[in-house]
């Protein structure tokens, strides 16, 4: 079943006295995300990342398109009964405490009073929040803003979860407690949506990720898909490459390259790398791995961003 | 439910800034004040209400009275008319801007409710603070002239619902600037000039604004325009005549009530509108 749907969704904001001048922040914007997943939307500021979960939450109306969330079609007023957000930014009431941010807004969200005080005290502990509960919020760090917000947007036990820069301003140690907070979200079936900048962090958790530049949907795909640099395998061996075995091999595959004890082999087939190894086997070069060679989630990025990797 | 919930948040809200603790202040310092004032003397002649133990009127019976102690009373509920519309403007014009700003508009709007319901849970939310300010002092008032004066009239208390009924129709027009401009001193001001240049003129236009022009259509727009804004003075007016025991026009009240409820309804509208 898919969580969420969007169909050649566009949104163009428009300002000025007379509403004359227009900024297009998405345009024709269609993805798929199943249930159970962990999907992780990237982009650089203004990409329309914050734009889309809007328009998902009736935020703000999309100028042309559709979409639907629990296969409900937006806009529908009951899909937020079972979705939780975490918006960038956010701002809590200062003068309430922690457990009393929760009531309040688990108390609009729908959930039964009775289950409450309950619910608040297993998100507080989920979060690492329990012996700041009865802190008033205008004293809370960044991090603990963070960390509040999460257990904001779990307190109707919804299920899909938009989280909006989660760890913005939380330290490595809080990071970490919150992707296994998220792994543990999806374990239990739940759909998480992801806008982060923190390109090492969504590569850590995300099943499937879309990248998107000035409201351009670039490229979706899982973290290895992303990732995979064509056929480029890196072959580790001891010692170094006689010349004459790296002439014969230069000869079948597209480049070859020796940094170390790791041979990296460009090949245009399988059948290509296999001669390579055979190649090497043949010649008494003993190997200990072939590994299919990866960029990082950010390198990727940064190569669809900049246009040299745009399909 | 829902409602019920942002009335009591923003109950809490308000509770937690300073100028509603001032207007609880002020109203104390004037209970103060009128339980040191105010008295009754009783001589052969009849009673007599004194003022710090000077008679501030000749020995009557106490049927006249109770008439007086109903002027004194009416005459304290109109200068706390003035205090209600400056503070409670003052003290709850940024509820709604508040509500609306990013980051926390987000927060509400996330939850299933709809937009007219957080408009309506953050307007009767603010009328019901001003309301329990004004009862404390309405309230207070009217346990001291029952003490000291022996006059117990009920017709005081009412007073507090009509007080507040007064300031809800004007809240409806700063909710309705807070909505439209996203910020608190604009509503303030819209309020205020509202009160001072749109429904003080409307109220007298036929001793003032009737007189720049003899045109018919003039005169039927400024009729419009009066029916179609909460009538503030005519209601401010009325209360105290209600509160004097005397006679008074109920029109302004139905009409205000509509007109409010209009307000309110556009606001909704133009909120149900707007991109966050």
């Amino acid at each position: 079943m898919l969580a969420i749907e969007s169909d050649a969704l566009s949104k163009v904001y428009k300002s000025g006295v007379f509403r004359r001048q227009e900024v297009t922040a998405l345009t024709e914007f269609s993805i798929q995300v199943e249930t159970g997943q962990i999907f992780s939307l990237l982009g650089p500021n203004g990409a329309g990342k914050t734009t889309f979960i809007k328009m998902l939450l009736s935020l703000a109306a999309p100028t042309s398109g559709s979409a639907s969330v629990l296969g409900r079609r937006l806009p529908d007023v009951r899909v937020r009964e079972k979705v939780g957000y975490l918006p960038e930014n956010h701002r809590y009431p200062g003068y309430l405490t922690g457990e009393q941010v929760l009531r309040y807004f688990g108390a609009l969200g729908g959930a039964p009073s009775s289950a409450l005080p309950g619910r608040i005290g297993t998100l507080m502990e989920l979060v690492g929040m329990s012996q700041w509960r009865t802190m008033k919020v205008k004293k809370y760090s960044k991090g603990m803003m963070q960390r509040l917000g999460l257990a904001q947007a779990l307190i109707n036990d919804p299920e899909i979860i938009f989280l909006d820069e989660p760890t913005d301003g939380v330290d490595p140690v809080g990071r970490k407690e919150i992707r296994e907070i998220l792994r543990d979200l999806k374990r239990r079936g739940k759909t998480i949506f992801l806008n982060s900048h923190l390109l090492s962090e969504v590569e850590l958790v995300s099943d499937r990720v879309a990248v998107l530049d000035k409201g351009h949907l670039l490229k979706v795909g899982t973290v290895d898909e992303m990732t995979a640099t064509g056929q480029a395998y890196v072959i580790g061996i001891t010692g170094t490459l006689p010349d004459p075995v790296t002439v014969a091999a230069r000869a079948f595959v597209i480049g070859l390259s020796q940094q170390g004890e790791n041979v990296t082999a460009e090949c245009r087939t399988i059948a290509e790398l296999n001669q390579v190894i055979d190649l090497l086997r043949r010649n008494n070069v003993e190997i200990t791995s072939v590994t299919r060679q990866r960029s990082t989630l950010e390198d990727s990025f940064i190569s669809l961003i900049t246009g040299e990797g745009r399909p | 439910m829902k409602i019920i919930t942002l009335v009591r948040g923003t109950i809490r809200e308000l509770a937690a800034k300073a100028t509603l603790y001032v207007l609880a202040g002020i109203s104390t310092l004037m209970l103060i004040f009128a339980a040191l004032a105010i008295g009754a003397d009783s001589t052969a002649d009849g009673m007599s209400i004194t003022f710090f133990g000077k008679p501030a009127s000749p020995p009557v019976t106490h049927d006249t009275l109770a008439d007086l102690a109903g002027k004194l009373e009416a005459g304290f509920a109109g200068g706390l008319f003035f205090g209600v519309v400056v503070f409670g403007v003052f003290g709850t014009a940024g509820v709604i801007p508040d509500a609306l700003e990013k980051g926390t508009v987000d927060l509400y709007l996330s939850k299933p409710i709809a937009r007219w319901q957080l408009l309506l849970g953050k307007y009767l939310g603010s009328v019901a603070v001003i309301f329990l300010n004004i009862l404390y002092f309405i309230g207070g008032l009217w346990l001291i002239v029952g003490v000291k004066v022996g006059v117990w009239n009920t017709q005081f208390l009412l007073s507090a619902f009509l007080l507040t009924y007064v300031f809800a129709s004007l809240y409806a027009v700063v909710a309705f600037f807070g909505v439209v401009s996203r910020n608190m001193a604009i509503a303030i001001i819209a309020g205020i000039l509202y009160l001072l240049l749109v429904a003080g003129p409307l109220e007298g236009r036929q001793t003032g604004l009737y007189l720049l022009s003899e045109s018919g259509i003039y005169r039927g727009i400024l009729d419009g325009l009066y029916y179609v804004f909460p009538q503030i003075p005519a209601m401010e007016s009325g209360a105290i005549h209600l509160i004097s025991g005397e006679q008074a026009q109920l029109t302004p009240f139905a009409q205000s009530l509509l007109s409010a409820g209009g307000i309110l309804g556009v606001a909704a509208w133009l909120l149900h509108r707007k991109d966050f």
